[in-house]
């Protein structure tokens, strides 16, 4: 492997924290911070607030409540430069604390992640760009694991799928650009959706305009930078709305379901403390002040017992926590009865914080898988995940009417509902005209007449439609590529597996208990195309793989599927200048394909279940050191996503009356 | 001279631009593949259209936002429809900025692009707003009304749900009238009804006993005797419960 690994979780939060302390080093002096909502959960995850403390911040506050004081001289802004929204609302606290403050403060703000000609207009007619210090924290990935990364753009699907707002992808370009400018070109950029094939056009564009910059007076040493990357394999972007009912199912994965319950963001989820009070006799803790506080707690992937857990089947975690339970005892009773000489002890008291972080995370898992399994347990719960089923095994979904209308009348919260009629418009392209009118009126009825307003959203972000064309089995030759069709896909993806195992996984297909996430089935047929035969056509005659893995980088089964795939498929080759790419291949010798790195791109978000999925092939493709192209897997998308999420963005909030 | 890196038809074009020969600037212009230094100078030279072309073109929001900006100060406001309906990009920009901030330009964009749907949507958001529910039944109505004249079935739907929603509203006032003091004294905090879904209203008015009212609602709004019965059988369920 190359000595810089390209997409390194550590070095980009490295340069970020780097980069806001030397921000923050420039203004002298105590400050107080106000920090967008949203920002929150990233600078959590960079930067400790005792680091923020040590380059003196002296209080946070959040701009949305507006209510910074003016006990410092010094108020800087940290906040997300791309919508208006906010400019105005910089300025309109900046105008407040000058019009109610006696000192004279002095202003800094930073744009995260760039300065934008909009901001600077809107600052300046409002008067206050004179009296800000306005610069910019180049803040894009944020890691959340070694192999994730995300922009963490809460606003992506909005913005993507119901406003049609490009702005996502236009960071999203950025971002990777820059890791292009450190690592080199991503030598192939495959991908399909047709947002997905603007990234890869901006992405092309913006190396002409680097190239560009590279006039004589700003020479920078990125000539070399700018040929195909010896280390990276290629880059793969797959658009949301090439597969949405991954989304909509309900996630199966460990994560997947804590996510589904209790909501993960930024890493944190928040537990009310009766669930996991228990687990932390914290001294000094008064959180048991108030019996019902939630709790932050942190899900972290470096947990080693987490790690296991995390994207394993659901099903099987209450076998996994009893197993690390027994080792747990075993190895502190064995350890306690051997201990007899002072030698042997004080080996098994150095060991023991690290027992006791075990038995920690140990409880504290237990406690929540307790809480999971309640909820998996509902009638709602299991009525919902077997309309789910139905739908995604290919039954013909008017069977599944029925439940669904029950659910409604049973008062299901709404998400669940949207989540199921979305399901069936997604995977059917389309409802019955008339069936879709019920369910429209069952759900204005049900919950209330401003969810008209949602169901029209849903309708803009293509989740919830009428069946194009007259219906009736036409579908496929009704527009190519306006809709992804899963009946065909089903079978020449295998995207539905009756004989799923969840306690040894042999395939995706695990983390729905059944279906395999198209999106990863896309990239699979890109990267591990061997399996993937294996797991279409059955080995009979063992030559069977061979043949459908061609010498060249072919893509038949890409090719194939894609043709039923909603959006643009694209495959560009980036080159570089011969000269600079024999210079480059001179300098690294020969290098090991298997050992490159393929960074997947979500754009538009990435469920947990999906990472799991793709770990799952990451660590297969270890094993046997690749299948023709690289092994490590990188992670990468503009924000997390689950079902909740996606139907929320369209639900109406305001009410009659309210 | 194309293609080398290190040149800038930036400079190029704005020489001549100060020369004056504005057609020789724009053409030098489409050789500069910096989009950032492109527009600026386009718009200088009052090269609208183009200028904004070429910030769609870039992906760069910001700088379509501020060609719009430009276009928007400059232009009457039906001359600066007709350049961005044209473009998707541009229109969804304006209608998503407008959303936070400017309603009523929204409104008009709606209008010139008979976009009924939209406009109607539009009100009936306004109306979620009004702090009284006669000014909500106004916007309603107004919602309502814009959408009188398709005869599509999205439409014809859309405006039977308003009508719908309005009807619900005038009835959930009526109980309130009816109900709310009289009751006051037993379940003042919940015999409120305004602004609940009419399975709600009806889950109210059972559990408060009052079935032929609730037998009315589920008449007025053709709701189907299995949900009424589930409704009823959670209801009832409900009130041996407090």
């Amino acid at each position: 492997m190359g000595p810089p690994t390209p997409f390194n979780a550590s070095d980009v939060a490295e340069k970020a924290r780097r980069d806001l302390l030397l921000l923050l080093e420039g203004i002298r002096g105590k400050k107080n911070l106000v920090l967008e909502k949203a920002l929150a959960g990233s600078l959590n995850l960079l930067v400790k607030f005792s680091t923020l403390q040590e380059y003196g911040v002296d209080k946070p506050f959040f701009l949305e409540n507006d209510n910074v004081d003016s006990s410092q001289r010094n108020v800087v802004f940290l906040v997300r430069g791309e919508k208006a929204k906010t400019v105005l609302a910089v300025s309109n606290q900046i105008k407040r604390i000058r019009r109610e403050s006696q000192i004279e403060h002095e202003f800094s703000i930073f744009w995260v992640p760039r300065r934008t000609l909009v901001s600077d207009q809107l600052l300046e007619e409002a008067g206050v760009l004179g009296e800000a210090s306005v610069s910019e924290w180049p803040m894009f990935f944020v890691p959340l694991a070694d192999d994730v990364l995300s922009l963490e753009l809460e606003d992506a699907v909005t913005d993507l799928y119901l406003r049609k707002d490009p702005t996502s992808i236009y960071l999203s370009a950025k971002a990777l650009m820059l890791q292009q400018q450190k690592h080199g070109l991503f030598p192939r950029i495959l991908g399909k959706g047709d947002n997905g094939k603007r990234l890869a056009d901006l992405l092309i564009r913006m190396r002409t305009e680097v190239t560009a910059g590279e006039s004589p007076s700003a020479t920078g040493p990125s000539f070399l930078g700018l040929t195909p990357s010896s280390t990276i394999d290629s880059l793969i972007i797959i658009d949301r709305d090439v597969d949405f009912p991954t989304v909509l199912l309900t996630q199966l994965t460990y994560e997947g379901l804590i996510d589904e319950v209790f909501n993960i963001a930024a890493n944190q989820t928040e537990v009310d403390s009766s669930v996991v009070g228990g687990t932390a006799p914290q001294s000094g803790q008064t959180g048991s002040a108030s019996t019902s506080m939630k709790r932050k707690i942190m899900i972290d992937p470096k947990d080693y017992l987490y790690s296991t857990l995390g994207d394993s089947n659901f099903a099987i975690v209450g076998n996994l926590l009893n197993k690390a339970a027994r080792r747990l005892q075993s190895s502190t009773e064995r350890n306690q009865l051997a201990a007899k000489t002072t030698a042997e002890l004080r080996e098994f008291v150095a060991k023991l914080p690290g027992y006791q972080a075990e038995q920690a995370s140990l409880k504290l898992h237990t406690s929540l898988a307790e809480e999971i399994i309640k909820y998996t347990h509902t009638d709602i719960f299991t009525r919902s995940l077997e309309v789910q089923q139905n739908i995604m095994s290919g039954l013909d979904p008017t069977t599944q009417h029925e439940n669904i209308t029950e659910l409604i009348n049973r008062d299901v919260p709404l998400p669940i509902i949207l989540r199921l009629l979305c399901l069936e418009s997604t995977t059917n392209a389309g409802m019955r005209h008339k069936d879709l009118e019920t369910f429209k009126r069952a759900v204005i009825q049900a919950y209330g007449p401003q969810h008209i307003l949602t169901l029209s959203s849903l309708e803009k972000m293509s989740l919830l439609q009428p069946r194009g064309g007259s219906g009736l089995g036409a579908t496929p030759a009704a527009k190519p590529g306006s809709v992804t069709n899963y009946t065909p896909l089903r079978k020449s993806l295998r995207l539905w597996d009756d004989e799923v195992n969840e306690a040894e996984p042999n395939d995706i297909s695990y983390t729905f208990s059944g279906y395999a996430p198209l999106s990863v089935r896309l990239i699979q047929s890109i990267i591990q195309k061997q399996t993937l035969a294996n797991i279409i056509k059955p080995p009979s005659d063992p030559r069977a793989a061979a043949q459908a893995n061609p010498l060249a980088q072919g893509l038949r089964i890409f090719d194939d599927a894609s043709k039923y795939v909603r959006g643009a498929t694209f495959d560009e080759t980036q080159t570089g200048e011969e000269k600079a790419i024999k210079a480059r291949s001179m300098l690294n010798g020969s290098h090991n394909d298997a050992a490159k790195t393929i960074v997947v791109f979500f754009l538009g978000g990435m469920t947990r279940a999906e990472i799991a999925a793709l770990r799952f092939i990451g660590s297969k493709l270890k094993e046997v050191g690749g299948e023709v192209r690289g092994s490590r897997i990188v992670i990468c998308s503009t924000n997390m996503i689950r079902g909740s999420g996606l139907v929320g963005s369209a639900i109406e909030r305001e009410r009659f009356g309210g | 001279l194309h293609g080398k890196p290190g040149i800038s038809f930036e400079e190029i074009a704005r020489a001549a631009y100060d020369e004056g020969r504005v057609r020789l600037a724009t053409e030098l212009l489409n050789y500069e593949p910096r989009a950032g230094k492109q527009v600026p100078l386009l718009l200088n030279m009052k090269e609208d259209n183009i200028a904004l072309d070429k910030a769609i073109e870039s992906g760069d929001t910001d700088l379509i936002f501020h060609v719009l900006l430009h276009l928007r100060k400059k232009l009457p406001l039906a001359s600066f429809f007709r350049v961005i309906n044209t473009r998707p990009v541009a229109t969804a920009l304006v209608e998503s900025s407008a959303l936070d901030q400017n309603r009523e330009l929204l409104k008009d964009l709606y209008y010139q692009d008979d976009r009924r749907l939209d406009g109607s949507n539009l009100l009936l958001s306004e109306a979620l707003a009004q702090p009284s529910l006669s000014a909500s039944l106004d916007k309603l109505k107004l919602a309502s009304k814009y959408i009188a004249d398709s005869r599509d079935a999205p439409s014809v739907f859309q405006r039977q749900a308003l009508d719908d929603a309005a009807k619900l509203l005038r009835l959930q006032e009526q109980f309130e009238k009816d109900l709310g003091p009289r009751d006051g004294g037993i379940t003042s905090p919940s015999s409120s009804f305004i602004g609940l879904s009419a399975h709600e209203t009806i889950f109210q008015l059972l559990r408060l006993g009052h079935n032929k009212r609730a037998l009315k609602v589920q008449s007025e709004f053709k709701i189907p005797d299995k949900t009424y019965a589930w409704l009823r059988l959670r209801a009832l369920v409900n009130a041996r419960h407090w």
